[in-house]
């Protein structure tokens, strides 16, 4: 599986990336580092306290993080998130997270699935 | 000169505050391998990075959402603490609505970096911003530098001659330092109450340092009377009055100077500091503002302490009786406007006499000053003063910028050069460098020639003769600029003196360099054709000659046949144009290295140096210098000597050559001949007028 084929299986757009980064390392070790990256699991958890304030800066961080990374699909539902949030909060909050949800796991999956394959 | 990258400066330190670890990492991947990264992760963790270390960075790269505290709240922190003077901030962030961007740049910031990141984009702004802000910095510590050098060397001028007039008058050293420091603060006090005296920053510090002069002429006035005990004679009294006109003859009789402001305004306090408001003073009985205004403060500032000093004939009186004394009117009459400025500053004056006179603040009042300018409000200080300070900015700038002038020092042992912190910014070196004369970055910006030129020559200098002068280029910022060096060797007090150091200066001396040596490939060359002309041509002959005398030369002179008749009847712009037409065809047949010159008229010559077959070469030329042109043919006959018939001497072969051309013209012209020795002849019988040739003119 090659980074390229990783990039496709998400959603997301490689030649962007590697473009605006100017090197395959790069793009490899900053895709690896979403991995460990908490602002997911912060958002969630901010979403369950009903703390609109922490989840929208977490899902702030989401869209930028996807942004640098060329995520397209992930941050077309984080960014929709996010200003959904920055205005407060309304009933779509549920409807948009999900969404961010989905797209989450799915890069998540594609990034660990390239990660592990053997040698 | 490429910010934050010469291997000289030392790495230049951004700040990069993002609360996501991956964008800090993808900037700092950026820009690691120029810059030296700091991270942090949220607003107070930068806040108080900020409170430490602002003087060590260059740069701020700021996310707007963050938690705890956001990118506004740091830039008003910055903005609180007048850190954003010190330190450019560029926002970064997703955040790209305008009403961010605006409030940001309101804040402070100074540019604005989108996200998604480009790698290009970010490394471009970020050289852009230190640019910008480096070059502040710079004109901000050379002006900085200059003013400070200057104040100096005043200050130093005025404790030696306070020390002498110590001496000399029996007061106290510290008279003409209090003088000095009570003109320069009534002198303030008066800019800010009125604008009647016009007067400026740069006039108060020029009046304040004259001050010291103002009792110069009491070098003149006996030492009896200038430091008898009792009471004075009237005769007495009449010659220590005397001292007034004496120090301002002094100055008006200065061989150099006498038109330098401070000797002007030096002029005006000697002569009246003892003139008085009502008119009744000395030596000229002026009257009112018909005083200078240097003077009279000065006059002023001299009674005050007078008064408040202790005298061989009395003790000194307090401050409030001194004051007292003065608006009572028993010491003189004075502008009641200087009264006020000393009556209502009375508690101000005094802590400057009580203070140290001599330490003054002026450093960091300059430093302060120039800060409130370059953020451009006002605060305490008028807009006037600004202004002005801004034109004493602009001036000291323009001078150090047009003097170039770059100073030095060199010690032996431990063999190392200081520079002027200018000096080491103009050529990127450090300010203290050790073992120069071995040092890579000195050898890259001297050359190893001229630094061994330097070596030798100062090794040559002797304690009566320590000077050296050496003009070279010197390499820096990708270029080569012409400089002078001047030298001055410092020597040991031992029996057989040693070098010990030298002074040095370099000044840029490019531009009239370059003109020079325009002016000489001007004198060099004949402006029609841009050939050397004779004297030059000749000089480099005998040049070649000199210095390979065993090779072969030949030197070809050439005349256009009938230049006459195309001058008289196609006119003279068509003969010059003919003659331009020959130079090209000359310099077109021959090697680069080949001399070619017009030796006036239509008379040109070449002078070459051959291995083998010398004919066909001049064959060839010959035939590639007669031409048509615009339709009119073009001849030439040439006469061709040789050095190994004639000698290397230029003027055995020009003669030669000379013959050789008249047999030519001779034989019908359109020819070339080679000299023989039976041509010799033929000149002279030219000479004598029995041979007449009027087409080989000069």
């Amino acid at each position: 599986m090659t980074l390229e084929s990783c990039y496709a299986a998400m959603g997301a757009d490689y030649q962007d990336v590697l473009s605006r980064l100017r090197s395959e390392r790069l793009v490899q070790r900053f895709v690896l580092k979403f991995l460990d990256d908490k602002s997911f699991e912060l958002l969630r958890s901010s979403l369950a306290q009903g703390n609109t304030e922490e989840a929208f800066r977490a899902a702030h961080t989401i869209k930028g993080m996807c942004q640098n990374l060329s995520f397209t699909q992930l941050e077309r539902s984080s960014t929709a998130l996010t200003e959904d949030l920055r205005a407060g909060g309304s009933d779509r909050v549920e409807g948009l997270f999900a969404q961010v949800q989905a797209d989450y796991a799915r890069t998540v999956e594609a990034i660990t699935a390239y990660r592990d394959q053997p040698e | 000169m490429p910010a934050g990258r010469g291997i000289n400066t030392q790495q230049e330190k951004i700040l990069i505050v993002d609360d996501s670890e991956m964008n800090r990492s993808i900037l700092a991947d950026m820009l690691a391998e120029d810059y030296e990264i700091v991270e942090m992760e949220d607003g107070v963790a930068a806040v108080s990075y900020l409170r430490g270390h602002v003087m060590e960075l260059s740069l701020v790269l700021l996310d707007i959402v963050m938690p705890r505290l956001d990118g506004f709240g740091v830039l008003e922190a910055m903005q609180q603490n007048h850190w954003i003077d010190d330190v450019p901030v560029v926002i970064i962030s997703a955040e790209n609505g305008s009403n961010q961007v605006e409030r940001a740049y309101a804040l402070g910031a100074t540019d604005f970096i989108p996200r998604p990141f480009d790698a290009l984009i970010v490394r471009r702004r970020v050289v852009n911003t230190l640019l910008l802000y480096a070059k502040q910095k710079r004109l901000i510590s050379m002006v900085e530098e200059q003013v400070y050098e200057k104040e100096r060397h005043s200050d130093l001028m005025i404790d030696i001659l306070s020390h002498v007039m110590e001496f000399r008058n029996g007061e106290s050293g510290l008279h003409i330092l209090h003088v000095r420091t009570l003109t320069d603060l009534l002198l303030s006090y008066l800019m800010e109450k009125t604008d009647r005296y016009h007067l400026t920053m740069a006039d108060i510090a020029l009046i304040s340092t004259a001050s010291a002069l103002h009792d110069i002429g009491k070098m003149a006035i006996d030492e009896k009377i200038l430091n008898k005990p009792g009471r004075l004679t009237d005769e007495e009294f009449a010659i220590m009055k005397t001292h007034s006109t004496v120090g301002a003859d002094m100055l008006s009789n200065l061989p150099v100077g006498r038109d330098d402001p401070i000797v002007k305004v030096a002029y005006e306090i000697t002569r009246w500091h003892h003139e008085r408001w009502d008119g009744r003073g000395y030596p000229d009985g002026l009257q009112g503002d018909a005083i200078p205004i240097s003077a009279q403060v000065v006059s002023l500032a001299d009674v005050y302490d007078a008064l408040t000093s202790e005298r061989v004939y009395k003790p000194p009186f307090s401050h409030e009786e001194a004051v007292a004394m003065i608006c009572r009117g028993e010491c003189g009459a004075f502008n009641p406007l200087l009264i006020q400025c000393l009556t209502e500053n009375a508690e101000q004056l005094r802590t400057a006499l009580t203070r140290d006179a001599s330490e003054t603040i002026k450093r960091t009042k300059l430093r302060g000053i120039s800060e409130e300018t370059l953020r451009g409000e006002g605060g305490g200080v008028s807009k006037r003063t600004l202004r002005l300070l801004d034109r004493e900015r602009m001036r000291n700038s323009f001078f150090a910028s047009m003097s170039q002038t770059i100073q030095f020092e060199y010690t032996r042992s431990p063999s190392m050069v200081s520079l002027s912190t200018w000096g080491a910014q103009r050529f990127n070196l450090d300010e203290i460098i050790m073992n120069p004369f071995t040092d890579r970055r000195i050898l890259e910006l001297v050359g190893r020639d001229s630094l061994e030129e330097i070596i030798q020559k100062m090794a040559a200098t002797t304690p009566e003769a320590p000077e050296l002068r050496i003009d070279c280029p010197l390499h820096y910022d990708g270029m080569a600029r012409w400089h002078r060096v001047i030298l001055r060797s410092l020597w040991s007090d031992d029996e057989i003196p040693q070098i010990e150091g030298a002074l040095g200066t370099v000044m840029d001396i490019h531009d009239t360099q370059m003109h020079l040596m325009e002016l000489e490939h001007k004198a060099d060359r004949d402006t029609l054709t841009g050939l050397l002309n004779r004297a030059s041509a000749r000089k480099r002959m005998e040049m070649r000659m000199g210095d390979s005398p065993e090779s072969h030369y030949a030197l070809a002179e050439i005349d256009i046949d009938d230049f006459k008749i195309i001058n008289d009847v196609y006119g003279h712009m068509f003969g010059d144009q003919v003659l331009q037409q020959m130079a090209r065809s000359i310099t077109g047949s021959v090697r680069s290295s080949d001399i070619c010159c017009r030796a006036g008229g239509e008379e040109f010559f070449i002078f070459l140096e051959y291995r083998t077959d010398i004919e066909r070469t001049i064959d060839r030329i010959f035939k590639s210098l007669c031409f048509t042109y615009k339709g009119r043919r073009v001849t030439v006959s040439m006469g061709v000597a040789l050095g190994e018939d004639t000698g290397l001497d230029f003027d055995a072969m020009y003669h030669a050559a000379d013959s050789a051309l008249y047999a030519a013209k001779r034989g019908g012209k359109c020819q070339y001949q080679f000299y023989k020795p039976d041509m010799a002849g033929l000149l002279e019988d030219r000479r004598d007028g029995s041979v007449h040739h009027s087409q080989h003119t000069h």
